[in-house]
């Protein structure tokens, strides 16, 4: 209880927030909106039907230059083993952490550092914490802090007047899934929200709600000049249907992939999209409960540059906006 | 069959004739004499030139002689009266031919380029003309004018001194010359013919046949740039002595002419007509106030309005949509519409048609077929459905030919108005007023009818003054 109370004090913060694009709070990854129970990654030796692909998951922090005070990166559940994650067989499974800084880390200077795939230097950057994790009770369903660091040990990008820095969750071992969260924080013991902090990720590896009532969303953001996005998703199980809506979208319904499988598409951008972001709805199937789905999800643009997912969407959640209008039928 | 003529046929003009069948008719022509008309001799046959006017009189050249033939008739001259002002003319001028063996200048027009002229004359010339017994045909002259002088005068091919060949004019486009002749082989007395220029040269006459020219005369034929072919004639049914007509060429026959109303003619002689391009204002020659003849000058009064709106039927049907759902698959949505009128529908586009006028809350419900969620009353849309602001045509959109129809302004919308009159102008130079009328149309083809309301002024001396135009397809 104590946890969701926390979360609304966050959610405060980040209504205060909404309209300060490019910057947004959220600090909590998955964030708020994206009812998302869980980021997932597998050892390297899991199984891909399992529902990751790389095992690996790269994640993005974003620091306003004026903040000078410290923060930490704080991760719920880093451990393998436990209440939250996936066992397979015996559990075997190490998770390394490593938090990035410096030169090399900001993914619009240096695409190799985005981490969709293990190909190139996707760990650039200047190392600035790193910790296994493999079965320890001691963190189960708990914390475990990275940090402090400064606004200054990132790598500066001018466009967010923000400092980048880096967290890769590498399975370097075993076959189980990993299941955890991500705060990004004023205070190493609590949850405490950078104000115009923001996260994002560009291969997006998270856990479905075991509830078929639930809907899960991700908010890619569509950039100034893209024209239509192409959508990769993989290992969904036929687990219902991805609704893409935004202001001017209803809701389109998005190829669903099958068991260890990718499936991409591509979504013409209207003109009201851009500069807005979408919303991804996960819907799931309602005849029967597809239990511990993890999938993976992607978006590249036209140019093939991927684009970012943030758990707090920038401009807020797109809500349809129904445009009902009549026309006289001229005699 | 003369192709100017084909492409002139449905030219819209203006303010020939008015409507025996018109309720109320307003007069649609001023006629005046112009000021320069002599008062003891003939003023006849004018030509509209950009400045003035070239006429025929038989007024005296000099104080000292007056010409005359040996039966003491008037010599005719060619004269210019230049236009001063919208009214006025200033003193005509003689127009001569020095060198020319001619002596007798009568009805004339002006060919394309602006200088050659076909005028009429006597054909025979010196000392044969001055027979007392000779009867000297007329012909058609050509010459090339210049100032206040024609020059280097030649005959037209086709005259020839067993028969007269007059009044010549000559069509816009230069191809065709109209002319009055009694020549043999007509329908009676004198005739309208016509020649075609081919290579250069002219054609030989051919004849309006008998629809045009009877065994009355037909003379001083003025082609039109509308393809209209006005004409004089003193056949019966007119209103005494000559009177002016009209036909035009349609599917290359001529039609049955038409007579122009009173203000043009009169029980005496009314002849020479020509108009300007519009047709609403021209010249015409008379002796309904003198014995001697003159030229009057008419304008027409029709009103006929450039900008008009189109005549827009009431509709009451209307279409729905989400436009923001126009451009993606909405399969995955049930959308229901309540009209607010008891009525419903789903799709998401609908047409719905309402009874009449009044307002509406038009409701969107919208389903969501993958989460069941019902989104109600996502947005409303107050509709307020009125009768077009407009003057209103009520008339059958096609009629029969001779067929008496009823039009009526009765579904006028224009509120705050207080409608001084209802003016109709039926497209076919015919008029009318009163909020009901009753016309027949005495051709076939489309016509463009304009109904035209005027209020009474308001407290501020504003007259509002609002048009529409309906079509109606006259069959045969």
């Amino acid at each position: 209880m104590k946890f969701v109370n926390i979360y609304k004090i966050i959610f405060a913060g980040f209504i205060l927030s909404l309209f300060s694009f490019p910057r947004a709070s959220a600090q909590p990854v998955p964030g708020l909106d994206e009812n998302i129970p869980f980021l997932v990654t597998f050892g390297k030796e899991g199984d891909k039907s399992w529902g990751d692909f790389n095992f690996f998951q790269t994640w993005f922090f974003a620091i306003p230059k004026d903040f000078k005070e410290r923060f930490y990166i704080r991760v719920f559940d880093p451990d393998t083993g436990g209440e939250n994650d996936e066992q397979k067989g015996e559990w075997n499974t190490k998770m390394q952490y490593s938090v990035y800084g410096g030169k090399g880390v900001d993914p619009e200077k240096n695409e190799e550092s985005r981490g969709i795939t293990r190909t190139g230097d996707y760990k650039s950057g200047t190392l600035l914490s790193s910790r296994i994790f493999g079965v320890d009770p001691q963190y189960d369903n708990k914390y475990y802090t990275f940090g402090p660091f400064i606004a200054t040990q990132g790598d500066y990008n001018e466009r967010w007047k923000s400092y980048m820095f880096k967290i890769i969750c590498d399975g370097i071992s075993g076959d189980d899934g990993n299941l955890y969260r991500y705060f990004l924080s004023r205070d190493p013991n609590n949850d405490v929200p950078i104000e115009g902090a923001n996260a994002f990720t560009y291969s997006y590896c998270f856990r479905m709600w075991n509830d078929i009532k639930s809907v899960s969303h991700v908010y890619p953001y569509i950039d100034t000049g893209i024209v239509y996005v192409k959508q990769r998703n993989f290992d969904w199980d036929d687990d219902g249907e991805i609704l893409v809506v935004s202001r001017v979208r209803r809701g389109e319904r998005v190829p669903v992939s099958g068991q260890n499988e990718w499936v991409e598409s591509r979504i013409p951008i209207e003109s009201g999209e851009v500069g807005s972001s979408l919303d991804f709805q996960f819907h799931k199937k309602q005849e029967y409960l597809v239990r511990n789905n993890n999938v993976i999800i992607s978006l590249e643009n036209q140019r093939g540059d991927a684009i970012k997912f943030f758990p707090a969407p920038i401009g807020g959640v797109p809500v349809y906006e129904a445009k009902p209008v009549y026309k006289q039928i001229k005699k | 069959m003369p192709r100017f003529l084909k492409y002139t046929l449905f030219i819209i003009v203006i303010s020939i004739r008015v409507s025996s069948e018109a309720s109320c008719q307003a007069p649609i022509f001023d006629v005046k004499p112009l000021s320069f008309n002599s008062p003891v001799f003939s003023d006849i046959a004018p030509v509209i030139l950009k400045d003035g006017i070239l006429f025929c009189s038989d007024r005296r050249t000099s104080s000292l002689s007056l010409i005359t033939t040996f039966n003491d008739e008037h010599l005719y001259n060619i004269y210019f009266a230049a236009r001063k002002d919208t009214s006025g003319w200033e003193k005509p001028r003689l127009i001569s031919s020095a060198g020319s063996p001619v002596l007798y200048y009568g009805p004339l027009c002006l060919a394309p380029d602006g200088k050659t002229v076909y005028f009429t004359s006597g054909i025979l010339t010196g000392k044969a003309a001055k027979k007392k017994t000779v009867i000297n045909p007329r012909g058609i002259f050509i010459g090339e004018l210049s100032g206040t002088s024609i020059n280097n005068v030649r005959p037209f091919e086709y005259n020839n001194p067993k028969y007269s060949v007059a009044q010549p004019s000559i069509s816009r486009d230069g191809k065709y010359l109209f002319f009055a002749s009694d020549m043999p082989g007509g329908v009676g007395a004198s005739d309208i013919y016509y020649c075609e220029l081919i290579n250069n040269k002219w054609g030989p006459p051919v004849n309006l046949g008998g629809k045009v020219n009877s065994k009355s005369s037909e003379n001083y034929p003025f082609i039109h740039p509308s393809g209209r072919l006005y004409f004089s004639s003193d056949r019966p049914g007119g209103l005494g002595g000559l009177d002016i007509y009209y036909t035009i060429l349609n599917n290359g026959t001529w039609e049955e002419p038409v007579l122009l109303p009173p203000q043009i003619n009169s029980a005496s002689d009314d002849f020479a007509f020509v108009a300007e391009e519009s047709l609403q204002t021209g010249y015409f020659s008379s002796n309904r106030d003198k014995k001697n003849d003159n030229i009057f000058r008419f304008s027409s009064t029709i009103i006929r309005k450039v900008k008009c709106d189109t005549l827009q039927i009431n509709s009451y049907e209307y279409e729905f949509y989400d436009e923001n759902a126009m451009n993606f698959d909405t399969t995955l949505f049930r959308y229901e519409w309540d009209f607010g009128d008891d009525a419903q529908a789903e799709g998401v586009k609908v047409v719905h048609s309402f009874k009449g006028p009044g307002k509406y809350s038009i409701r969107l419900d919208v389903v969501n077929l993958v989460t069941k969620e019902v989104k109600k009353n996502e947005k409303t849309i107050d509709l307020k459905i009125k009768d077009v602001e407009q003057p209103y045509i009520s008339c059958p959109e096609v009629c029969k030919i001779g067929k008496q129809i009823k039009l009526n302004a009765d579904s006028t919308n224009l509120p705050g108005w207080n409608i001084k009159q209802y003016y109709w102008n039926f497209g076919d130079e015919t008029v009318a007023s009163g909020k009901e009328v009753n016309k027949a149309f005495i051709k076939s083809g489309n016509f463009n009818i304009q109904l035209i309301v005027t209020s009474l002024p308001d407290a501020s001396g504003k007259v509002k003054e609002a048009c529409v135009s309906k079509n109606i397809n006259v069959i045969r």
